[in-house]
This record gives C-alpha cells, sequence and structure tokens, in this order.
C-alpha cells in the first residue's frame, strides 16, 4: 500500500520531503524556547514561532508516505516553516534585547489555502494541529490567578470548533462534510493562534 | 428515512416547509447540448417542399427528446446506482427542506448519522420561526430557488 501511494505521490508531481527538510529543521528550537519566556513581546514572537512550525510539522507527518508531500501541502508548510523561522529570530532578538520595539503579529494570522476542500491527510494535519494548540493554550489560560473572562469565550470558540470536527470527522466525507470540517479546522486555528498571542502578553 | 417521503412537516412564517432525510444525493438532471439538426437541414436547402419540412420537424421533435429526454435521463440512471452505494457506505446524511410556494425552494444541510436527529430537530424549530439555523455538527450548503 505504501508502494502505491508512493508512486501515486511520484505520477501526480509531489514535493518530495527531503526538498523540506532544511526549512523545516531551521525552527526546531522553537519547541523548548515558548514555555521558559516570561509573558511578554518575546514569548509573543516565540509562540507564533511555534504555532507555525507545529502546523507545518504537522502538515508534513500526516502525508501518506515519507517520501512525498503533496504540493498544495508542501507550499503552506514551507511558509509556514519560513515564517515560523522570521518570528523565531524575532524571539531571539527581543531575549537578547528586550528594549526592542517588538513588532506586530503578520496582517494574516497563518498561512491559509486558496482552495475550499481538503484532503484527507490535510484534514488531519490541521486537526492534529489544533488539538495540539488547544492543550497548550487550554494549560496556559489555567496558570491564571485570575481568569480573565474574554480569554475564557475565546477557549469555548476553540472548543466549539473542535467539537464540530469530531462530530462530522467520519469515514469517505462527501465534499460538503469535507469543506465543514475544513472551514471549522481554520476558524479554530485562527483563534488558537490569537488566543495564545493574547495569553503571551497578558498580565498574570 | 426516504427520498420520497418527508420526515417533518414544518409550517411558519416563510412557508410550509417538508424536511427529507437521505443518505443519497440523486444525481443532477443535466440537460445535454444538441444543434436542432431539423432546423439546419431546412434553412440549409437540404430538405425542401411540404416534405422536407415534415421531415426536418420530426428530426427536431427527436433532437429535442434526445437532448433534453432521453441523454438527462440516460446519465441518470447510469450514475443513481453510484449514489446509492456510496450513500450506503457514507455515514454522512442529507436533509433537504423543500418549500414547493410560491417557488420551489430548497436548503441543503449535511450531518452526520450520530447527529441526524438532533440536527433535525434543531433546523424544523428554526424553520417553525423563519430562521435558518447551522447546528453544531452539519453544514449548510445554501438555497437554491427555481
Amino acid at each position: 500500500m505504501k508502494l502505491v501511494s508512493r508512486l501515486v505521490g511520484y505520477l501526480r508531481g509531489d514535493v518530495e520531503q527531503a526538498d523540506l527538510t532544511a526549512l523545516q529543521s531551521a525552527g526546531g528550537e522553537v519547541y523548548s524556547l515558548v514555555e521558559g519566556l516570561p509573558r511578554g513581546p518575546a514569548r509573543l514572537a516565540a509562540w507564533n514561532a511555534y504555532v507555525l512550525q507545529t502546523y507545518g510539522d504537522k502538515l508534513v507527518a500526516a502525508s501518506r508516505t515519507s517520501t512525498y508531500v503533496r504540493t498544495d501541502t508542501a507550499a503552506l508548510a514551507a511558509e509556514s516553516f519560513r515564517l515560523a523561522c522570521l518570528w523565531l529570530g524575532r524571539a531571539n532578538s527581543l531575549m537578547a534585547d528586550p528594549g526592542a520595539a517588538p513588532s506586530a503579529a503578520p496582517a494574516e494570522p497563518l498561512p491559509h489555502w486558496h482552495t475550499a476542500i481538503r484532503c484527507d491527510e490535510q484534514l488531519v494535519g490541521m486537526r492534529e494541529t489544533l488539538i495540539a494548540l488547544h492543550a497548550y493554550v487550554a494549560y496556559d489560560l489555567n496558570s491564571f490567578a485570575r481568569e480573565p473572562p474574554r480569554l475564557h469565550e475565546a477557549l469555548a470558540e476553540i472548543e466549539q470548533q473542535l467539537d464540530t470536527v469530531d462530530i462530522l470527522w467520519i469515514k469517505h466525507p462527501p465534499a460538503e462534510i469535507r469543506g465543514g470540517i475544513g472551514t471549522a479546522l481554520c476558524r479554530g486555528l485562527d483563534d488558537a493562534y490569537a488566543l495564545g498571542q493574547a495569553l503571551s502578553v497578558a498580565d498574570e | 428515512m426516504g427520498l420520497f417521503r418527508p420526515a417533518r412537516t414544518v409550517t411558519g412564517p416563510t412557508g410550509t416547509w417538508e424536511l427529507y432525510v437521505s443518505k443519497t444525493a440523486l444525481p443532477a438532471w443535466k440537460e445535454g447540448q444538441g444543434q436542432d439538426l431539423g432546423g439546419s437541414l431546412v434553412a440549409e436547402g437540404f430538405a425542401e417542399g411540404p416534405a422536407g419540412v415534415l421531415i426536418g420537424a420530426v428530426l427536431s421533435l427527436v433532437g429535442v427528446l434526445w437532448t433534453n429526454i432521453l441523454v438527462p435521463l440516460g446519465r441518470f440512471l447510469i450514475f443513481l446506482p453510484i449514489s446509492f452505494a456510496r450513500g450506503k457506505r457514507s455515514r454522512a446524511i442529507r436533509i433537504e427542506a423543500l418549500n414547493p410556494f410560491p417557488r420551489r425552494e430548497v436548503l441543503l444541510w449535511t450531518t452526520t448519522v450520530e447527529a441526524k436527529e438532533r440536527v433535525l430537530d434543531e433546523i424544523a424549530e428554526g424553520l417553525a420561526q423563519g430562521k435558518i439555523v447551522h447546528p453544531i455538527g452539519a453544514v449548510y450548503s445554501g438555497r437554491e430557488v427555481e
């Protein structure tokens, strides 16, 4: 079966995973960075890098073979890795010089797909990312002595999107369901990204 | 659950809605594309006189039947078993709300077998109040007016 998937990937003109390795590994240190930072601009930049690196990693990991990644998945993962490196560099410079002016979050919260319907492996990668981000922000929110209601509402929104995905997650979904899952995941990811940003600079 | 018998009938401010629940999306009725062969023969002078006009009219009638009925029917019958097979193996459920008057209007939601009853209740409740709802665990695809 793996051989067939590899053959399909080759014939479809998919991107070899090896082509993404250099970009993917450049931001690898972000996983150990974000939790150790105090709340402030450096942590905000590290959070942005963490989300983008996680998104790219999960999308690549969800591919059917370890050799090929679909072209549109590879393009989005590469863009995520590229932005993750930029934010990681920003976080490192803010750690070295805390007085440097913090930069704003990117205008578009996360790299977005250019088509409406996602394939199975893309949905798996997005869902894994959302589960990871939800776990992170839920744990982070619990560490606040006084829990801001606005942030709790944001967490509830993310959980609602996850619920929608769980209900719709069936075998052989038709295009309508696939579109619904993709939309809920995109919203959930954008919300989780924004909530993590708010938590990164919030007063405890 | 059936294709031809409504699961619920709801009356609200926007009219009476029949809610149909099915696992099968029937193939679309798509009319073929063909030229008017009879008309072309007459216009280009191949069929002259009363007999020629009659032949042209018959050919036109056959063309209309072929394009508008036989081709769509053939396509429908070919794809129908595929649609049933797809519906049988899927856990997706289609809920269609049909309001035939004053203009035929169809609303479509897609959900799963597990969420069917709850989603159906919420849709019926919404239509009774004149609202198109978006229940959790259902995808609203939009409205089709003919």
